[in-house]
């Protein structure tokens, strides 16, 4: 009896899980399928691999000045990501190990702003950075972004695992604050930096309705604006948006495989 | 002091630079464009530019393009800030939100009243873009509406092109049920969402959401009453229709052969000559409204036009650029009509030979040529600000009104939404 219950709710357990994993996968999958087909294939609800997908490819890349919209993206990805990683781990390191009432406070203020929605800063925020020459640079696309305060809220948590032990080892040993920091806490905290590094760059890639506002001229347009110009034509040309979507998402998902089993760790609060 | 002298030095060095760049850079006059959609009205406006600029080698015209909802809402953004650095020189507009920018920033755009000669577009498109007596835009594609079916279906169901040249919305739901029991398809393909056939309706008899002064026009109006309730009537009809959600499963359906007919803009034209079914297309004039005074078989549906920033630095050879191609050479109609299925609203382009050329894909019909006779008769509407939040409205009746719902009260309702949104 208890044998066939525990069967039957292993049964119930799986069945949920696989269909969870194709709703999360099968637009993937819908996905690559589609940069195979044509756009009336795709409309009429095609699921399975077509023959037309050099046709999309090279459709896309006559269309779109790939390498230069690709080094873009790259570009305000990585150096963001960068900039981000070394801004909001320091802040977080900082607010966690040299606490005091007040510097709590600027975090709780800090905490506070995360409630305000962006499209009540855009204007503002376009404003200031138009007035201080900046509008279509990538410095505008990544000022707003690298003080964020979610990675802060983040990296502080993560520090309480960071033994108190280790600082005070080093200090004795005669390193001062800032070489406990880059050569202790940094490579102690790798997994919780790679977890960042995934969210991060994952932002940074994706983020569309700040760039699009502040970049102004083709030469400076990142994948997600282009892929967004493709997709909004009268008649849209599915196979050519597919095409444009795989490119797009491939290194987001390179990077997430790569570091994945850090970003497990760093989810989980490891310290290594 | 000496540290202070050698920065200060390279400071002016730095300045002579940056003076050599901008000097450099004076010598050719840059226009900025920006639209949506690159294969239809990107292509179009860079045919504009190769022809402008092989007599004009001194102006650099650049287009850039976004998503519409992006566009919209950059720009928005920024004439909203008030900073006009980086706006483009010249801007798409579609139709239905010109009086929306026109009004809503006073002074953001040129009126080109005394530098178009305006007679020569056609009367509803000019009217659109008029505010106080000043029009301000260079209207461009029409969205003049039509009746797209497949002439092959509906022969089995007995209609040939000569029972569909004067029919009314009515007679069309006949014809939609005949057509599903000869051949088991239905005529359109339908998403709720989407108010489009109420606007292609009420602008057919003249008629819009608000009055020419702004003010909301839907509680006391017969048109709309009339569009609304044989809007419904098509929607109780489920043989007339398949359901359809978003613009992909719309077009789809009849591009891969599911539905016989689509009533939409000109614009469709160029999709649906993609779908590979050679001769089985025709086209009718829009149907019209049952009872109704004024009603006619004229219609408009989308369309947008070319707006100058009053900021923009190249704004004079911006709108030279736009008088000397887009009001003037009407062999570039031909181009972009056949090149890209753009219609135009400018009427000495139906002149030219592409305007006058049969299509073997519609069977032989001169297309084009009936657009143009169409579009003269579009009566002009004034669009107001909030279409968009009228439409919303409508919709948001709909499911009520389908299942059985009163109409009047269902109108109270949409005028008091409307009516409370706008103030």
């Amino acid at each position: 009896m208890s044998k066939t219950l525990a069967w039957l709710s292993s049964l119930l357990i799986q069945g949920a899980l696989w269909l969870a994993a194709f709703i999360s996968v099968f637009p993937f999958y819908w996905m690559i399928a589609g940069a195979t087909n044509t756009a009336n294939d795709i409309t009429g609800g095609k699921i399975s691999f077509g023959s037309h997908l050099i046709e999309n490819i090279t459709k896309f890349f006559t269309l779109v000045d790939a390498p230069r919209v690709f080094a873009n993206s790259f570009f305000v990805a990585i150096t963001g990501t960068v900039l981000t990683l070394i801004v909001t781990s320091l802040a977080g390191y900082g607010f966690e190990i040299f606490r005091s009432r007040t510097r709590d406070r600027i975090f709780g203020g800090l905490l506070f702003l995360l409630s305000v929605p962006f499209a009540a800063l855009m204007i503002p925020l376009f404003v200031m950075f138009s007035k201080a020459g900046l509008a279509n640079t990538f410095a505008a696309v990544l000022l707003p972004g690298i003080a964020a305060i979610f990675m802060i809220f983040y990296f502080r948590q993560s520090t309480r695992a960071f033994p108190h032990e280790l600082r005070d080892a080093a200090r004795i040993d005669g390193l001062k604050e800032w070489q406990i920091f880059a050569y202790i806490y940094v490579p102690v905290m790798r997994s919780t930096y790679a977890a960042a590094m995934i969210i991060v760059f994952m932002t940074n890639w994706n983020a569309y309705l700040w760039p699009l506002i502040v970049l102004q001229t083709n030469e400076m347009k990142t994948i997600t604006l282009v892929v967004a110009s493709l997709a909004s034509a009268y008649t849209p040309d599915y196979g050519l948006i597919m095409v444009a979507n795989v490119l797009a998402t491939l290194p987001t998902i390179l990077v997430f495989f790569l570091l994945q089993r850090r970003f497990v760790e760093g989810m989980l609060g490891g310290v290594k | 002091m000496k540290h202070f002298t050698f920065s200060w030095r390279k400071g002016l060095l730095a300045a002579a630079g940056i003076q050599l760049l901008t000097a450099t850079m004076a010598l050719a006059t840059e226009v900025t464009v920006w639209c949506w959609a690159p294969e239809f009205n990107g292509a179009a406006m860079n045919e504009a530019i190769a022809r402008y600029t092989a007599s004009h080698p001194d102006v650099k015209i650049t287009v850039v393009d976004f998503a519409k909802g992006d566009l919209e809402q950059k720009l928005q953004t920024q004439l909203a800030s008030g900073q006009t650095e980086g706006l483009p020189d010249i801007v798409l507009i579609e139709d239905y939100g010109a009086q929306k920018y026109l009004l809503s920033f006073p002074g953001a755009f040129e009126p080109l009243t005394d530098k178009i000669d305006y007679s020569q577009f056609a009367d509803y498109k000019v009217a659109l873009a008029t505010v106080d007596g000043q029009t301000y835009s260079l209207p461009f594609d029409s969205g003049a509406s039509g009746l797209f079916y497949r002439s092959d279906l509906l022969a089995e169901a007995g209609y040939d092109a000569a029972a569909l040249q004067d029919v009314t919305w009515d007679q069309i739901i006949e014809i939609g049920k005949a057509v599903k029991a000869k051949t088991g398809k239905p005529l359109f393909s339908i998403d709720q969402n989407d108010a489009g056939a109420i606007r292609i309706m009420m602008q057919s008899a003249g008629s819009w959401y608000f009055n020419p002064d702004g003010s909301v026009h839907i509680k006391d109006n017969p048109v709309f009453k009339a569009a609304l309730t044989t809007w419904v009537k098509m929607l109780q009809t489920p043989d007339l229709y398949k359901q359809v959600s978003g613009w992909g499963d719309y077009t789809g359906a009849f591009n891969n052969g599911d539905v016989a007919a689509v009533f939409t803009g000109v614009w469709m034209t160029g999709g649906i000559k993609n779908n590979n079914m050679p001769g089985k297309w025709a086209v009718a004039p829009t149907p019209k409204l049952d009872g109704v005074d004024g009603a006619t078989h004229y219609s408009n549906l989308g369309g947008s036009s070319w707006y100058v920033l009053s900021s923009a630095p190249s704004k004079d050879a911006a709108i030279d650029f736009l008088k000397t191609i887009w009001a003037g050479d009407v062999d570039f109609y031909q181009k972009i009509l056949v090149g890209q299925g753009a219609f135009s609203s400018y009427l000495p382009a139906r002149n030219g030979p592409a305007y006058s050329a049969t299509d073997d894909y519609f069977g032989g019909q001169a297309v084009w040529a009936n657009f143009s006779d169409w579009q003269a008769k579009i009566p002009g509407v004034n669009y107001g600000i909030f279409t968009n939040e009228a439409d919303a409205a409508v919709v948001t009746q709909l499911p009520g009104l389908v299942a059985g719902g009163d109409i009047d009260a269902a109108i109270e309702a949409i005028d008091a939404q409307v009516a409370a949104q706008i103030q």
